[in-house]
């Protein structure tokens, strides 16, 4: 059952009793010049050898409970501080982090940015030099984690060279490498694609089970990770935090995975984290819903024969694909397919080395017919108020209207005289997307957009979406999120092998893919897509 | 070769090359930074290192023979300021030649435990410069699918500098927070390859320091043609043992793995 946490409160349910890994007693903490507590009389208890879930809503504190864990929250961040945690035994307030480096690992959300050497070798064996560790045990420790993590071709790299999936792992290794008994993982799957999500979990969890390590993971996509949690913690918001069983704890958040979500709305019992569990609850699979959807309109971008690559050779070769005005379409695939690339080239980035894009019967102009959302939506902002972020847009393109109106028909008008830096993640990709969208392009393209996003805010985006294609742009978003392409797509495109492998209506793609099938097609079959189509056909 | 011996390499040539403005000794010094980033940068990226600083110090030889002309002009004032900018791009290549042949961040964990604040602090530096132009580079492109890409620069420095400044900030915060919580500066480290000060170190310590030697005397002494008059300007003579001394700096090219 789920435990409020209050200081007496135990270890959670189902889990093995041993001493606690982490103990958390009455701690309250706001941030420097933060009107509110980012936690609230918070008291955990989290035994050794278990994996944890720590979800929740963005802004919610799962960032900042995890990293109360090794100290950081309150030596790097200041702040007020009260309550006491207990990591193996030691007080992290007498505890400066680089004096609990031995018994914690942290892997911070942006991996990358948390390098400090140039080699992939070098960068597995840094925390090791630091604590220490004699010559010939890192060596067997560097195999080892590289084994583990399949880093043996990276081995010589620069890490600078790596791709996102790539450096996730290499953040793991390197954290593991150093021997800790807790590993703290902050959103570990964002990067990475759903087959490389299930290794690194499935990894995780074997050093859970053979060692008896504690990992703690905050995620978003708890579809990823649910499944293999032993305890769950939830940050309910306004710094609350509960503890308890994954599925009673997934159950009050109501975030997902989508098998839960489809048990909450039909009351199943207990609440389903897994596939399997799910498809229990069904005896007969109803007849797949019948595909709606618009004819599509004129084609607003053609790709022909497109090559495209770097110094080391072609990533992508015999591209060819049309997007059309009021569609929006979801790009697919592995880490390093291709993606990012092929977005480069429409919108006029990058050229290809074979074969041509044309806009609208002309070359890709950004910021005129074409326009690429980034990766990081900060990389975009830069005024004070939102509203000023659009006029800022629509100024440079000559554009009459003001950005009010514009704000209004996407919704987001609340937003218009608040700080770009005062919203949510989820909140500063609307405006950062609205603020690109208002250069009037017809081709819209993202590129991975959903990092840090709950689901309230994968929602919103997804409205927003469909507003700019109901409008006559094409749109194309790169993703690797399987349940946002189920909610938001009409088509994707799947590419592997440096090619376009399957294009086609998201049912057809994705209904007989063992690596990208969303949770309702695994549980239903081919032909559903979303918990809204299962839940009324099931109800 | 271990990192302090590429120290004393570079540091001994920079010396030489404040020393004097001689284009006999500057040439030959040039030579040899582009000889030991040829044998001994084998990656890629120290390729791009040496050839951005060889160019940079180009442009600066440039700028500052240009800046002569609003002065009063002579032919004397003119090849004083091209020797002098041809001093600074020497620097500069010796500069990128070593980082080219050296990990500096490697270098950075060799300093003592009481340096380590000021380590922390060069370290963040090093690994965010590059970082930075990364940076820079994608908020460019971002600003252009907003179409501010074009126009006066002036108009669109605020797009430029404020994203990529506050995502400096937050960078460097990140990299200083993960260096702390991976125990930086916790107590005596080890090494995971352990590099002697072997033989050819000492070689390239001991020659580069000779060289240095040698120069300094020379200086010290006015001998040597180091320095170039203007009035009456004369073509330098180079003397036998600093042409000798300068090309010592040529010599770790003679043992790199390739030519071992």
């Amino acid at each position: 059952m789920l435990r409020p946490t209050k200081p007496s409160s135990a270890v959670g349910g189902g889990a093995p009793s041993s001493p606690s890994a982490v103990r958390i007693d009455g701690v309250s903490f706001s941030y420097p010049e933060a009107e509110t507590l980012a936690l609230r009389e918070v008291s955990l208890a989290i035994p050794a050898g278990v994996f944890v879930l720590v979800a929740g809503p963005t802004g919610s504190g799962k960032s900042t409970l995890i990293r109360t864990m090794n100290g950081l929250v309150p030596h790097f961040s200041g702040g007020s501080f009260s309550g006491r945690v207990l990591v193996s035994g030691r007080d992290t307030r007498h505890t400066r982090p680089r004096y609990l480096a031995d018994v914690v690992g942290f892997v911070p959300q942006d991996p990358g940015a948390g390098f400090v050497v140039d080699l992939v070798e070098d960068e597995l064996a840094y925390g090791m030099e630091n604590l220490g560790i004699d010559p010939l045990v890192m060596r067997r420790r560097v195999e080892e984690v590289s084994d583990l993590l399949a880093l043996e071709n990276l081995r010589r790299r620069s890490v600078r060279e790596l791709s996102g999936g790539e450096r996730q792992r290499v953040a793991i290794a390197a954290a593991l490498a150093a021997g800790p008994r807790i590993l703290l993982l902050d959103e570990p799957t964002s990067q990475l694609d759903p087959q490389g999500a299930e290794d690194i979990c499935a990894a995780l969890q074997r050093l859970v089970h053979d060692l008896g390590l504690t990992v703690i993971v905050a995620e978003h996509r708890l579809e990823r990770v649910a499944s293999f949690a032993d305890l769950a913690v939830g940050c309910l918001g306004g710094g609350e935090v509960v503890q308890g069983r994954p599925a009673d704890v997934v159950g009050v958040l109501d975030l997902g995975p989508p098998v839960a979500s489809l048990g909450a709305r039909l009351n199943w019992r207990p609440l389903p984290l897994t596939v399997r569990e799910a498809r229990s609850h069904v005896q007969l699979s109803p007849e797949p819903p019948a595909r709606g959807g618009r004819a599509p309109g004129k084609a607003r971008a053609s790709v022909k024969g497109l090559a495209a690559g770097y110094d080391n050779g072609d990533v992508l070769t015999g591209v060819s694909l049309e997007l059309h005005a009021g569609v929006v379409a979801a790009l697919m695939g592995r880490n390093g397919a291709g993606k990012t690339t092929l977005l480069r080239c429409i919108s006029g980035l990058k050229k290809p080395s074979a074969g041509r894009v044309l806009i609208e019967g002309a070359l890709p102009a950004p910021g005129r017919n074409v326009a690429l959302c980034p990766q990081a939506p900060d990389s975009v902002l830069f005024r004070d108020r939102v509203e000023d972020e659009i006029s800022v847009t629509l100024a440079a393109g000559g554009l009459p209207d003001g950005p009010g109106p514009h704000l209004e028909r996407l919704g987001i008008a609340a937003l218009a005289s608040r700080h770009p830096r005062d919203l949510s993640a989820g909140e500063r990709l609307l405006v950062a997307l609205a603020s690109i969208a208002a250069s009037g392009a017809g081709v819209l393209l993202l590129d991975e957009p959903t990092r840090g996003l709950d689901l309230a805010a994968k929602h919103r985006l997804v409205d927003l979406l469909r507003i700019y294609a109901e409008e006559g742009s094409a749109v194309l978003l790169a993703t690797h999120d399987v349940e946002l392409v189920a909610q938001a797509a009409e088509r994707v495109i799947m590419l592997a092998s440096k090619e376009v492998i399957a294009d086609g209506s998201p049912e057809v793609v994705l209904g007989d893919s063992v690596v990208f099938a969303p949770q309702m097609t695994r549980v239903l079959g081919p032909g559903w897509l979303t918990v809204e189509q299962a839940a009324a056909a099931l109800a | 070769m271990h990192p302090g011996a590429w120290v004393a390499w570079s540091a001994g040539a920079s010396v030489v090359a404040l020393s004097t403005t001689n284009p006999f000794y500057l040439l030959i010094l040039f030579g040899a930074s582009w000889a030991v980033q040829a044998s001994w940068g084998g990656r890629s990226r120290g390729v791009r290192s040496f050839r951005f600083f060889a160019g940079a110090g180009l442009v600066a030889m440039a700028l500052r023979t240009v800046l002569v002309v609003f002065g009063p002009v002579n032919s004397g004032s003119i090849v004083i300021a091209l020797l002098e900018g041809l001093r600074v791009a020497v620097l500069l290549a010796v500069y990128g030649a070593f980082n080219s042949v050296s990990d500096a961040s490697a270098l950075l964990r060799l300093a003592p435990r009481r340096l380590q604040e000021v380590t922390l602090a060069a370290a963040l530096g090093l690994t965010l410069a590059p970082r930075f132009a990364e940076t820079a580079v994608q908020v460019s492109e971002a600003q252009r699918m907003r179409g501010l890409g074009g126009g006066r620069l002036l108009r669109r420095l605020p797009a430029l500098c404020v994203p990529v400044l506050e995502s400096g900030m937050e960078q460097a915060l990140v990299l200083a927070e993960s260096m702390d919580a991976r125990g930086h500066g916790r107590g005596p480290r080890s090494r995971y390859r352990p590099q002697r000060f072997g033989a050819w170190s000492w070689a390239t310590a001991a020659l580069s320091a000779v060289a240095a030697v040698a120069f300094v005397a020379a200086a010290t002494a006015g001998t040597g043609d180091l320095l170039v008059a203007s009035a009456p300007l004369r073509w330098p003579q180079a003397t036998g043992p600093l042409v000798a001394a300068a090309l010592a700096f040529c010599a770790p090219a003679l043992w790199s793995p390739s030519a071992r």
